[in-house]
């Protein structure tokens, strides 16, 4: 019975993730007028899936209390844009860059705070978050062209084909979502996301263990601020110009929202959390008005109703090795 | 429920994500022309504002039986005044094949539709984004309503000028129209050899702003020149008075509202100078008299600024062009370029030059008096 | 030296306000350990409901400005009690045991409810608050002119401030909040209706934030829906510098952001304001890292 059950929510999942990957195909065979707005969105849907994906890893799986990933996201997304205006860099070149800018800012303000509590480190990061779209807006060392922002981002090219239409961001960033969550997955398996979990259950019994908690945390929140800062990059193609006004601190909010709302620590959880932040607003659009209002009851009902998240972690289950006496049975190699 | 939940939720949204914009199939042999404004978010006042006035003209043209006989049908798309969700308002309004679309407000949102309406050859005329490299971008189908930045710093710079002021301050709230503004009348005072004595921001949404009063007043100039927007010009006059300071100041056309006045006061607001294109109450052809008295029947008021009238105004000549040319949007640009003339909108006379700017002055000095009320000065 | 003595004066004044907002967080935070993220928007609600029965109903001109002004205080600080009261039944009671960040998730979506509601209530448009209630008399004291309604304002905080500080440290009600405060269950045990002290503070702290909308309104002269976004970030921040969960801190944390943002503004840049405060929010932490007045509370995560 569990097994059966097992079976049809794997067949489920992968039948659905095959409609959805032939989506466009089906549309255009449907000859569906309004297909490119549903592409778009759905891209929409898939870029906060990967910020949501990467705050996940910091958030969902080491626990910490960060309501500043926008900040990260724009550190990317203005890398990408001047390396790119200013030095004819190909898109999908400059996304090292763009991680590796996130990273280093990440790893600088987060070394003197890592170690603050819950709340206090919740400020902390709506003060970072406030701080870079402060330093966007004032054209900070001349690069971010001030409240105007930058214009002109080119279009990614992957083996000489230029990504321009909706169809074309649709699968470029859900192949990266996949990509990520994959990569995510295996770490979250791996010692890392052991050591992680130990640390947001108990970090003082963790560091008793040896853990190194405020390693590992560090480790956590960069590598969650570099794949934001490579949104970023995907985000700056896609709209092709960038201003302070994407980057604020609701949008932050937005992303954390995802994760809490999906299920803090799944991934599938928070992809289903980006399709609901995401879509609701757009689903309500005939209200007008009053769409918001609706959006922000949903998301109070939701929180009342699963309180866990839509969709919540499994409990992990390690597999110990079998009992000495089990592997070895009494009586000899009879 | 329990673990299921997700996976019932999954079933919904794959049900539910292709009807996304089914809904607007509606009334197959109207014209549709799309509005995007904010209808929420920090800007709502003027999207909602917006939807008033282009109801009303719709709803004129209707009950004369359309143009050339075919209806209208107005699509809104709310942008929200980010750039994310007005590329996403684009992309939807373009899909329920509209031909035109009016909007927006804010230049940065503007420009994240720019290329969507573009690709998909939909004709946009945007309504309140001043922001000069907007039509700089060699579109062919982008128009706007409202004048740009660099001709209304022009006018501010030397209006300063002919008031005779030789030391202004410059104070802008770091929006991209506020700065843009600052930025171009700095430029204009460099050729005046008008040197300013001071050039700062505000945050907006601040509600204090008695310490860059202050510093302002440190600097002793003779005029402070605000580039932002009307709620922040307000409550400046509002504290100079407390601060016992009785420095002019002159501001640009995001001023031009008459919530102003009620928010400073009269005594605060009087002295207070303005360029801006002729506000709601100024506008005195037959044809704006008629609509404003419809509008005030309706919503109990005049629009509250400018930008909602300019709307009107970007509805009203694709309206004039649909008449001339049909329900085309290349041949609709092309109208707008060479073919428009003689029109009048509710702001004025409308002409478009080859870049989709508006052609001609339409900067105006105003001055509060004693009573509150706007008084054209030239 | 006079500049300096101005500039003082702005930011304690600003800065009181923020301390006002700031209790209405602290007090929530101390005894629920949850950051209510919709009590900027009871802010906004407490400025819209005094521009109701001020301006819409003129009770200025109905009752004279002394009474109407006792009345308006009464009806705003019921109202936004009470509005703080059912957010507190529907949004936050049902995930009292459940995980704190479900919480904080229901508090921003209840924010964005509220100010929408707002908006469709209220309409989109800037309001004018121009009752004309108070004096707009200036005082020139030693050269500096400062506006009566300026120190008005501050002294309203302060008098409120005082009032609270007394309530909660020598009421047996305030009593049973600060026992609530350090530990729910050990006051539980002690006799203390646990249920009753949430839902005063629930009461205490929204009524605070709306005044604090009232004197905004009264004072700048200009109200909007999304009003609450800006006031509610800056009074959290205020709270957290001054300790969360401490009241004193609270008003120690407020005024001091008053103060680091106004210097912030006077001698560096008005652009990078914000950014000023946000940098010394973070040092601060850095060296007290549970902020001013610490949090008595022992470690909890």
């Amino acid at each position: 019975m569990r097994l059966g059950r097992l079976k049809l929510a794997r067949s489920v999942e992968i039948l659905g993730t095959g409609l959805f990957l032939a989506l466009p195909f089906i549309l255009s065979a449907l000859n569906v007028r309004s297909s490119p707005y549903i592409l778009d969105l759905l891209s929409m849907v898939g870029l906060y899936a990967l910020l949501s994906l990467s705050l996940n890893v910091i958030l969902g799986l080491a626990g910490m209390f960060h309501m500043g990933h926008a900040a990260f996201f724009a550190v990317g997304a203005y890398v990408t844009a001047n390396l790119n205006l200013t030095y004819g860099w190909s898109i999908l070149a400059t996304l090292p860059a763009a991680a590796l800018g996130a990273g280093l800012l990440a790893l600088a303000v987060a070394i003197p705070v890592i170690r603050l509590r819950g709340d206090y480190l919740l400020i902390v990061t709506i003060g970072i978050v406030e701080i870079v779209k402060i330093a966007l807006t004032n054209d900070v060392f001349g690069l971010t062209g001030g409240p105007n922002g930058l214009i002109g981002i080119a279009r990614p090219m992957v083996f000489g084909y230029r990504v321009a239409r909706p169809v074309d961001f649709f699968y470029l960033i859900w192949i990266m979502v996949a990509f990520s969550a994959l990569l995510f997955h295996w770490l979250e398996n791996s010692r890392f996301g052991r050591a992680l979990k130990y640390i947001k259950e108990d970090a003082v019994a963790a560091e008793g263990m040896g853990v190194d908690a405020t390693a590992y945390k560090l480790m956590a929140f960069v590598i969650g601020a570099a794949w934001a800062g490579m949104a970023g990059t995907i985000f700056a193609a896609k709209m092709r110009t960038i201003s302070p006004e994407s980057f604020t601190f609701g949008e932050s909010v937005v992303m954390f929202t995802i994760v809490i709302l999906g299920g803090s620590g799944n991934q599938k959880g928070v992809v289903l959390g980006s399709f609901l932040v995401m879509g609701l607003p757009e689903l309500f659009r005939d209200f007008q008005d009053l769409r918001l209002l609706a959006y922000g009851a949903a998301l109070v009902a939701m929180m009342i109703f699963r309180p866990q998240g839509l969709w919540p972690p499994k409990p992990t289950q390690y597999r110990l090795p079998p009992p000495y006496d089990e592997k070895y049975p009494a009586g000899g190699s009879g | 429920m329990g673990r299921r939940l997700p996976y019932f939720l999954l079933i919904a949204l794959a049900v539910f994500f292709p009807l996304f914009g089914a809904g607007e199939a509606k009334a197959a042999d109207a014209v549709k022309i799309g509005l995007m404004a904010p209808t929420t978010g920090a800007w709502a006042s003027e999207g909602q504002d917006m939807v008033k006035v282009l109801n009303i003209l719709v709803d004129q043209i209707n009950a004369k039986g359309g143009i050339n006989g075919a209806l209208i049908a107005l699509s809104v798309g709310d942008d929200g005044g980010t750039p994310k969700t007005a590329a996403l308002a684009s992309q939807r309004l373009v899909t329920t094949g509209v031909v035109a679309v009016v909007g927006t407000y804010g230049s940065a949102v503007t420009e994240a539709s720019q290329d969507i309406y573009d690709e998909a050859g939909v004709v946009q005329v945007a309504t309140g984004s001043t922001s000069i490299r907007l039509s700089e971008k060699g579109l062919k189908r982008f128009f706007r309503t409202c004048p740009r930045d660099d001709e209304q710093g022009r006018v501010l710079a030397n209006q300063v000028k002919a008031l005779g002021f030789v030391k202004p301050a410059i104070l802008h709230d770091n929006t991209s129209y506020a700065k843009g503004l600052a930025d171009e009348t700095r430029e204009i005072f460099k050729e005046l050899s008008v040197k300013e004595v001071y050039f700062d921001a505000i945050n907006p949404g601040d509600r204090d702003f008695a310490v860059p009063l202050s510093k302002i007043r440190a600097q002793n100039p003779d005029v402070v020149v605000f580039t932002g927007y009307y709620p922040e010009a307000a409550m400046i006059l509002r504290q100079k008075r407390d601060l016992g300071w009785d420095v002019p100041i002159i501001g640009g056309d995001a001023t031009n509202n008459r919530s102003l006045v009620e928010i400073a006061g009269p005594e605060a607001a009087a002295g207070y100078y303005f360029v801006s294109p002729p506000g709601p109450g100024d506008m005195k052809s037959p044809a704006a008299l008629e609509f404003f008295k419809i509008y005030r029947e309706k919503h109990g008021g005049l629009p509250s600024s400018v930008w909602a009238v300019l709307a009107g105004d970007a509805f009203s000549v694709i309206a004039e062009a649909i008449k001339n040319v049909g329900p085309d949007s290349g041949k609709i640009a092309e109208f707008l370029h060479s073919g428009l003339k003689g029109f009048t909108g509710l702001s004025g006379a409308i002409a478009f030059d080859e870049k989709g700017d508006r052609i001609g002055e339409v900067y105006r000095l105003y001055k509060v008096d004693d009573k509150g009320e706007f008084v054209l000065q030239n | 030296m006079g500049y300096f003595v101005e500039q003082i004066i702005f930011g304690l004044t600003v800065g009181s306000i923020y301390a006002l907002i700031a209790l209405g967080y602290t007090m929530v935070y101390g005894v629920m350990k949850l950051i209510n993220f919709a009590h900027g928007e009871l802010f906004a609600l407490g400025a819209f409901v005094g521009f109701f029965f001020l301006v819409t109903l003129d009770w200025g001109g109905v009752f004279g400005p002394a009474l109407a002004i006792g009345f308006t205080v009464v009806f705003v600080a019921g109202a936004t009690a009470l509005a703080g009261h059912i957010l507190e039944r529907v949004a936050y009671r049902p995930l009292r045991h459940s995980d704190r960040l479900a919480a904080v998730v229901s508090a921003l979506g209840a924010s964005i409810f509220l100010q929408n509601v707002i908006m469709t209530v209220w309409g989109a448009q800037y309001r004018a608050y121009n009752a004309d209630i108070l004096p707009k008399v200036v005082w020139t004291v030693a050269g500096q002119s400062v506006s009566l309604i300026r120190l008005f304002v501050f002294l309203t905080a302060v008098a409120i401030m005082a009032g609270l500080y007394l309530f909660i440290n020598h009421s047996r009600l305030g009593l049973a909040i600060r026992a609530a405060a350090i530990d729910q269950g050990a006051a539980k045990l002690m006799g203390v209706d646990v249920r009753r002290v949430i839902a005063v503070v629930f009461l205490i702290g929204p009524a605070l934030g709306g005044l604090a909308g009232l004197l905004v309104g009264v004072y700048y002269g200009q109200i909007n829906f999304n009003m609450g976004q800006l006031y509610g970030l800056k009074a959290f921040t205020a709270a957290v510098i001054g300790g969360i969960g401490n009241i004193p801190g609270a008003m120690i944390g407020g005024l001091l952001l008053g103060l680091l943002e106004t210097l912030g503004d006077a001698y560096v840049s008005g652009a990078w304001k914000d950014a000023i405060a946000f940098v010394a929010l973070i040092l601060i932490l850095v060296f007290r890292p549970t902020g001013i007045l610490s949090e008595r509370v022992a470690e909890k995560l």
